[in-house]
């Protein structure tokens, strides 16, 4: 009998206003199969001697170890007795004190977790060293012990399991207890002056729901396995009453005479187990079951290239060309459309928004980086001489890293916790440049000298959790650095990290452009990040470059409405102007992209916005070198007449 | 590190007490005594009383138990009631029996399981669902219905193996070798299919994590991120399921011992059990919690090699 409780995924705490439906993972076909065989098997037991063909007990000495028949569909034990009839009839005696277990273990684990998630530091320890203790304790031999003691009392040694079993039920339930009442809406209940109980009742327990049912079940099936072991040995109910463990003990003894006694209570049992099991394992979620399939690396088909057109020679002096890039959820909505920004070398382009607006999307399709699902559907991103889309995860490899790096928003966890920042980075350099361990190490050094590091050969030797947040940025800066990249990619390099530090990074990054020629991509949200680090900007709505062109053009006489809504929302206020009262907001929020609308896609929030804004409006040039998408610009910036639409620049 | 194993260590033998004193207080609880054993049937009220006196039964529980435990420390579980032979050296003996079944039952679950709780997550689709569907299955199966199969398949019917019965290893390797070959699939199956499980999630969870991206991001090969990070990164979680199982398998070995009637601690509890050899039962308690709390111990050390962070704390 296995007392293993398979590490429970916790799912995330549900609030209370989620929980009214029934979770999805219960609605699905076999969930409903699973529970309609539980009540069944309970329901059949419970009314056995009503319905079944033989009463239990009843012996038919003529009928030994007897196969299938007709008149006993599974057949006969070694006292002529109904296989199936016994079957039936032991079903309540096998689940029973399994639920009992679980109804212990719940009534003492639940009440012990919160009480320890709210009473502090002093509750929690006492109950936490008791729950070490038992979970400490081999179950099997305790509940022997107890019936070598006490006697055979099927409920009794049950609810010592449950006892046992609330220490898991507990360490579990107090962690995300814990989280819970860390929430807002719980403190706003205490300082409303909800009582303790009320605040448990209404607000803690409703989040932990989800995983009481997992585990519930779970534990319901382990129940339902440790009693059938312990029928099995003969700690079950009394002789004559049947139980499933029993039954299988019985068929044991005949496995050379009559093997097929093992096969219907074994079935039976096994089935239950399952169907506990697939319970627990719909009600964990959605979220842990589908592991992400595995695409062979871009099959024909997926991207169609927009044919092979004469134009689509690289503009001379871009580094990296993105031309009408469509990105899309496969069977799903599109997440950019239609992007073409390109990079100067030596440059820094700012790819600027609120969220939501394909800005990180368009980064990462940059390195063919997208998630699971999410592919680039049109378009071509040139670099280096060739169109980055369609290559395949092989020739990608070789682009990353070595010709375009990307450090990313939080770089706490962008760092693997498993291994030294030396190895970290001494293997890409090794792999990058050739260069044995030694050699690895010195690059790696300088390259930490490079980032600001003041001890770098302290930092070489930790781990990351060892590194604060800056730290650990100006790491994963060095480990951009490793393959000497022509363009590095940073989306929301500094968002995650305290102001003084923030300006620091975006100083470092400044100084690498200056020094050492490389590009950046920056994807901000920060304008006022932006017009200090850029050369050139493109402000991205709703899957959309709205308005680009050189940093000083876009913010000095910025044309799109969005533009200067973003800009009159940023708390950047020039020295001698007034600080207003309330900063001005963007009424609304970015459109999800099911719902993008034909037209102008920032019409709804738009001011200035007319009829005609609800049919397609192309890009225009604008700014000299860039384009805005408006047909009521702010600005005269527009003063190419609006003659070539199509031509993105 | 240190701190914190010497915690775990002084948790490790306050559980060790603490689970003496829960045994010591439940044979006083059971209403019987040693006397009604050791005496035999059909002896009289005197005569119990005599054979409880003689034992020491009617001094105080603390005295009892005191000494009890200043016995205990110097490797003497007292004797049994039955036939009198000394407990420990017993016990001793039978260790190897269900340490082996258990040893070995760990490491065919953690080598049939991880490999394809991998697979399942590095795959995913269709071979996902199938490794998903059977785990899920033969972790439902009670592990000694899963023993009883295998023993009318391979030993009744297929005649390849001995249905039961034990050989120690100083005896003949290969028949040793045998006679362990079925309980220790029908424990390491279910076992198997409970670290495919953890495997898969633990490598579902590591792929998706922000520090393999900055991996795929360095053209870092596909291969080394798989298999060297998302694995040790998915690696910690496993070795603590597998180390449950230790502590699981050797308690499972009860029932396991019975059905393939092997001479372990296992067989020696039910012993003490059926005939209410209480000395016993508490010895073998104390031997199976040392047990729990050493792999526990160990344990520790693993996840600590494994895990920096766990390793400073």
């Amino acid at each position: 009998m296995s007392v293993s409780t398979e590490p429970i995924q916790l799912p995330s705490p549900a609030e209370p206003s989620t929980r009214r439906r029934l979770p999805r993972g219960l609605r699905r076909p076999g969930t409903i199969v699973a529970g309609a065989w539980l009540v069944l098997v309970v329901l059949a037991s419970a009314t056995a001697r009503w319905w079944t063909p033989f009463p239990a007990e009843h012996q038919d000495l003529g009928q030994v170890l007897g196969g299938p028949t007709a008149r006993h569909l599974l057949g006969t034990d070694e006292l002529g007795r109904d296989i199936f009839s016994r079957l039936v009839a032991g079903g309540w005696i096998s689940i029973g004190p399994a639920l009992l277990a679980v109804a212990v273990a719940f009534g003492v684990g639940v009440p012990m977790a919160l009480l320890a998630a709210e009473h502090g530091r002093r509750a929690e320890w006492s109950c936490s060293r008791v729950a070490e203790l038992l979970l400490a304790l081999p179950t099997t031999v305790i509940l022997l012990a107890f019936v070598g003691s006490v006697g055979v009392h099927v409920w009794a040694i049950m609810a010592v399991l449950g006892l046992l079993l609330s220490a898991p039920v507990y360490r579990i339930l107090l962690a995300l207890a814990q989280s819970l009442r860390t929430r807002l809406y719980v403190d706003a209940a205490k300082v409303n002056g909800v009582g303790s109980l009320q605040v448990n009742l209404r607000h803690v327990l409703p989040g932990l729901a989800t995983t009481i049912a997992v585990q519930a079940a779970q534990l319901f099936a382990l129940g339902i396995l440790i009693e059938a072991g312990l029928a099995f040995m003969g700690y079950g109910p009394a002789v004559p009453t049947p139980s499933w463990g029993g039954l299988i003990g019985d068929a044991q003894q005949h496995i050379y005479d009559d093997p097929w006694m093992m096969v219907p209570t074994g079935v039976v049992l096994a089935l239950t187990v399952i169907a506990a099991n697939q319970i627990a394992d719909s009600l964990a979620g959605e979220r842990e079951r589908t592991a992400p399939v595995r695409k062979p690396a871009r099959r024909s088909g997926r991207f169609v290239p927009t044919a092979v057109r004469p134009s689509a020679v690289v503009t001379s002096d871009a580094l990296l060309e993105v031309r009408d890039l469509h990105v899309g959820v496969d069977d799903g909505p599109e997440l950019v459309s239609g992007v073409s920004v390109r990079i100067r070398p030596g440059t820094v382009l700012g790819l600027v928004g609120e969220s939501g607006c394909g800005k990180t999307m368009t980064a990462r399709s940059l390195l063919g980086l997208l998630p699971d699902g999410v592919a680039v559907t049109e378009g071509s991103i040139h670099f280096g001489g060739r169109d980055l889309v369609g290559l395949t995860e092989r020739e990608l490899q070789a682009v990353r890293g070595r010709e375009i790096a990307m450090i990313s928003q939080e770089p706490m966890v962008a760092l693997d916790p498993m291994f030294s920042v030396g190895y970290q980075l001494t293997r890409p350099i090794r792999r990058f440049r050739g260069v044995g361990r030694r050699e690895a190490r010195r690059t790696a050094l300088d390259l930490l000298a490079q980032v600001g590091i003041v001890d770098p050969q302290r930092v070489l030797r930790s781990h990351p959790h060892e590194l604060s947040g800056g730290m650990a940025q100006r790491v994963c800066i060095a480990l951009a650095l490793t393959g000497s990249p022509k363009l590095l990619i940073a989306d929301e390099p500094t968002t995650a990290l305290d102001v003084t530090v923030q300006a620091e990074i975006l100083s470092l990054l400044r100084s690498l452009v200056r020094t050492s020629g490389l590009s950046v991509v920056l994807v901000s949200h920060d304008l006022g990040v932006v017009a200090d680090l850029c050369d050139d900007i493109a402000v991205m709505y709703a899957g959309q470059v709205v308005e680009s062109g050189t940093v000083t053009a876009v913010l000095d006489d910025a044309a799109h409405p969005y533009t200067g809504a973003l800009l009159s929302a940023n708390p950047h206020i020039p020295q001698g102007e007034e600080v207003p009262d309330r900063l001005p907001s963007i009424r609304g929020t970015v459109p999800a992209p099911e719902h993008w609308p034909d037209g102008c896609r920032f019409a709804q929030r738009c001011a200035l916005a007319t009829a005609r804004c609800h049919e397609p409006i192309e890009a225009a040039p604008a700014h000299r070198d860039g384009t805005v998408r408006c047909i009521h610009p702010l600005s005269t910036a527009t003063t190419v007449a609006p003659s070539e639409p199509g031509a993105a620049r | 590190m240190l701190t914190y194993l010497a915690r775990r260590f002084g948790l490790g033998v306050v559980t060790v007490l603490v689970a003496s004193v829960l045994s010591f207080l439940l044979v006083h609880a059971s209403g019987g005594s040693p006397g009604v054993i050791t005496a035999g049937e059909g002896a009289t009220k005197a005569q119990i009383a005599a054979e409880n006196d003689r034992l020491g039964w009617n001094r105080s529980l603390t005295a009892q138990y005191a000494t009890w435990l200043t016995h205990a420390v110097r490797g003497d579980l007292g004797a049994s009631l039955i036939d009198g032979h000394t407990i420990w050296p017993d016990l001793t003996q039978r260790l190897p029996v269900t340490a082996s079944t258990a040893v070995f039952a760990t490491l065919v679950s953690g080598v049939l399981g991880i490999l394809p709780g991998v697979l399942a997550a590095v795959r995913g689709g269709r071979l996902d669902r199938v490794i998903t569907t059977l785990s899920g299955i033969t972790l439902s199966l009670p592990q000694f219905w899963v023993g009883i199969v295998l023993v009318y398949v391979i030993a009744v019917k297929g005649r390849l193996l001995p249905a039961t019965g034990y050989v120690a290893f100083t005896t003949s390797p290969s028949q040793y070798a045998q006679s362990l070959t079925l309980p220790v699939l029908a424990l390491g199956l279910t076992g198997a299919a409970i670290i495919a499980r953890t495997t898969r999630a633990g490598m579902v969870n590591a792929l998706q994590q922000e520090h393999i991206r900055t991996l795929r991001a360095l053209g870092t090969p596909a291969w080394r991120i798989r298999y060297l990070h998302a694995l040790r990164f998915a690696g910690a979680p496993v070795v603590a399921v597998l180390g449950v199982q230790f502590i699981a398998l050797f308690g499972g070995s009860v029932i396991i011992e019975q059905l393939f009637a092997l001479p372990g601690l296992g067989q020696a509890a039910q012993n003490a059990i059926n005939t209410h050899d209480f000395p016993a039962v508490q010895g073998v308690v104390v031997i199976a919690t040392v047990v729990v709390v050493a792999t526990n111990l160990v344990l520790d050390l693993v996840l600590a090699t494994l895990d920096p962070k766990v390793r400073a704390a």
